[in-house]
């Protein structure tokens, strides 16, 4: 009987340890994704998507109503200029939602969805990038959606563009072309009219960040092969311009000809487009940098790992630094006078900051 | 510490993965095979401890101070302490390797999961986890093997529905061991041999559950566990086929 009790025992351990690693719609999974406009700002975070005013950090709706365990979200929201919040679902229902936050479900207190896409086979991570009416959303199957931004349905004639490897990041665009990295290694170019691939090159290492057109027309990116590299967009012949010290995580921000970029060792990278050459030596704030640079008026602001804000200078030296608290992974983003940033392992899902980086309010969610 | 135990885990795992040419359910399958080797010592253990408490079962002295002490629990305690210590058994001997493979388990599939990756902050993890050279050029890891993506759980489309292929094989495989590790019984209302029998009904369908619920890239450690543990109980002579029978395990 001991001994039958010892098995059963057992199997009941195991499976509640097995059970707590399959995951499911938890906060947690990944970094959120986070997005403003001039007076919402949206949160893309576990089981919902929150929208928080920007005024007082109060909730003034979340999707879906009440918890749906097959919807996750943790790709960065968009928002289109009709005002649409468009949202991937990392759960198991793989769907691409539009909200219509002008438009609220009396019953549920959540906005109504405008369209809902179903076609993709694998998870969202990466915003969808709106186009003369179209998006082109990238999905973890690989595939490069082209839908009518309308109502969320293919395109007419536009095939799904197969790509390969996990596509993560927001695709980038010149309006000719539309370039979109993958962890494959890849760094593909497509184009926005006939959706057919014009390049398609390896850079030794995954690319879980996005593109930039900096202002000489070339294309930057960063990857885990711990390399900046510079392309011509027009043919895809590429070069790297910069060993950085660890992966590069993030997308690089760009603020007339520099831009900035940090590593997962914690290193700021300041870059001269025009040189060639670094403007200073990297500076190395308190920690772990996934986050891309928040470029400001005359300094940017770093999120790192380990729970910090950093303002640092166009001269590289740091002005103020800010401790939030938990682990920030997310890149910040600017709203008016504001600074919000969206943490980790903290009571509270986001800290809105002054110029000075004060914190003028923390939004926790009810319930 | 336990993040220490999955890091190993995850480092061997990424380890064959490159040199099986970036196969990862290969990777998976020969991991499994080392830990098998690993745990050899252990799993002879636990199927000499097993053998022991069944032959117990059939020794007339047992018997008999069942009989006799049936009433006295605190007595039949004693004397079947003093028969273990007389004959040389562990009672538990046969429970403490299984007890050991649990948390190989546990840890097999937070391996698998946190080798592929699939948010962005498992990329992260993963990254803090590995200590080979050159791993920017092996991640993210292939997850696809055969039809299967190792991350999910796995289901086969036929006519429309999602046959749960793998879970089906991992109920059968684990049926199939625990039905051949079952010796005859020749005593009536033998209780070793009822829970033998209760543990090869549940056993088949809690892994075939956890197949159906979790990665893929586990149920392939369970098949091929299963697959070894019945071809190394069929080297020792001690697979009882006749068990897969049904009524094949009554004496005659």
């Amino acid at each position: 009987m001991r001994k039958k009790l010892i098995i059963v025992t057992m199997i009941l351990f195991g499976a509640v340890f097995l059970s707590a690693c399959a995951g499911g719609a938890v906060r947690g999974m990944s970094w959120p994704g986070l997005a403003a406009d001039g007076k919402t700002a949206y949160l893309a975070d576990g089981p919902f998507v929150y929208a928080v005013n920007l005024k007082d950090g109060t909730e003034l709706w979340r999707y879906p109503g009440s918890r749906n365990g097959k919807l996750t979200f943790y790709s960065t929201p968009a928002i289109t200029p009709d005002g649409l919040v468009i949202v991937g679902s990392a759960g198991t229902d793989h769907s691409l939602i539009a909200l219509n936050p002008a438009d609220i479900n009396p019953d549920t207190k959540a906005p109504v969805e405008a369209w809902k896409f179903s076609g993709a086979k694998d998870h969202w991570v990466a915003a969808p990038l709106v186009l003369n009416n179209k998006l082109f959303a990238v999905n973890s199957d690989g595939n490069l959606y082209i839908l009518d931004l309308q109502d969320g349905q293919s395109v007419k004639d536009a095939k799904v563009v197969k790509l390969g490897g996990r596509l993560w990041s927001q695709p980038t665009t010149d309006g000719e072309r539309v370039y979109v990295t993958s962890l494959d290694h890849s760094v593909i170019a497509v184009n926005a009219e006939t959706y057919e691939v014009v390049w398609h090159e390896n850079l030794g290492g995954a690319v879980p960040g996005s593109a930039i057109l900096s202002a000489d027309g070339m294309l930057y990116v960063g990857s885990l092969a711990s390399k900046l590299e510079k392309f011509d967009p027009a043919t895809g012949n590429h070069q790297s311009v910069l060993d950085a010290e660890k992966w590069v995580w993030s997308t690089p921000s760009l603020d007339g000809d520099t831009l900035y970029f940090g590593d997962v060792d914690g290193n700021i990278y300041s870059f001269n487009t025009s040189s060639g050459k670094l403007n200073w030596k990297p500076v190395k704030p308190d920690g772990p940098i996934t986050a891309s640079p928040l470029v400001q008026n005359d300094h940017i602001l770093i999120a790192t790992e380990s729970g910090s804000i950093f303002a640092v200078g166009n001269d590289g030296k740091v002005l103020w630094t800010q401790q939030i608290g938990g682990k920030i992974y997310t890149t910040p983003v600017a709203a008016g006078d504001l600074t919000i940033v969206s943490p980790l392992e903290t009571d509270f899902y986001l800290a809105a900051l002054d110029a000075n980086g004060r914190q003028v309010w923390t939004f926790t969610p009810k319930n | 510490m336990w993040d220490l135990f999955i890091s190993i885990f995850v480092n061997v795992l990424i380890w064959i993965y490159d040199v099986v040419g970036h196969n990862f359910g290969l990777a998976i399958i020969l991991f499994t095979i080392l830990i098998r080797i690993v745990t050899w010592p252990l799993n002879a253990q636990q199927m000499k401890g097993a053998t022991a408490m069944q032959e117990l079962q059939n020794d007339k002295d047992w018997q008999a101070i069942q009989k006799k002490y049936a009433k006295d629990k605190e007595k039949l305690a004693q004397e079947q302490m003093r028969v273990y210590k007389e004959k040389g058994i562990n009672p538990f001997g046969s429970c403490l390797p299984t007890l050991i493979q649990f948390p190989i388990i546990i840890a097999l599939y937070q391996s698998i999961i946190r080798a592929l990756a699939s948010t962005p902050l498992d990329l992260l993890r993963l990254s803090r986890s590995i200590t080979l050279p050159n791993v920017s050029e092996l991640i993210p890891l292939n997850s696809k093997f055969l039809w299967m993506d190792l991350g999910r759980p796995e289901s086969v489309l036929i006519f429309g529905f999602a046959l749960p292929t793998l879970a089906l094989v991992v109920a059968l495989t684990t049926y199939v061991q625990a039905k051949l590790t079952m010796p005859a019984t020749t005593t009536p209302g033998d209780q070793s041999a009822a829970m033998s029998g209760m543990m090869s009904i549940y056993m088949p369908l809690l892994l075939g559950y956890f197949a159906l619920t979790f990665a893929s890239g586990l149920s392939i450690y369970f098949i091929t566990s299963n697959i070894l543990g019945i071809v190394q109980y069929a080297m020792r002579g001690k697979a009882n086929w006749r068990s897969l029978i049904p009524g094949g395990l009554k004496s005659k």
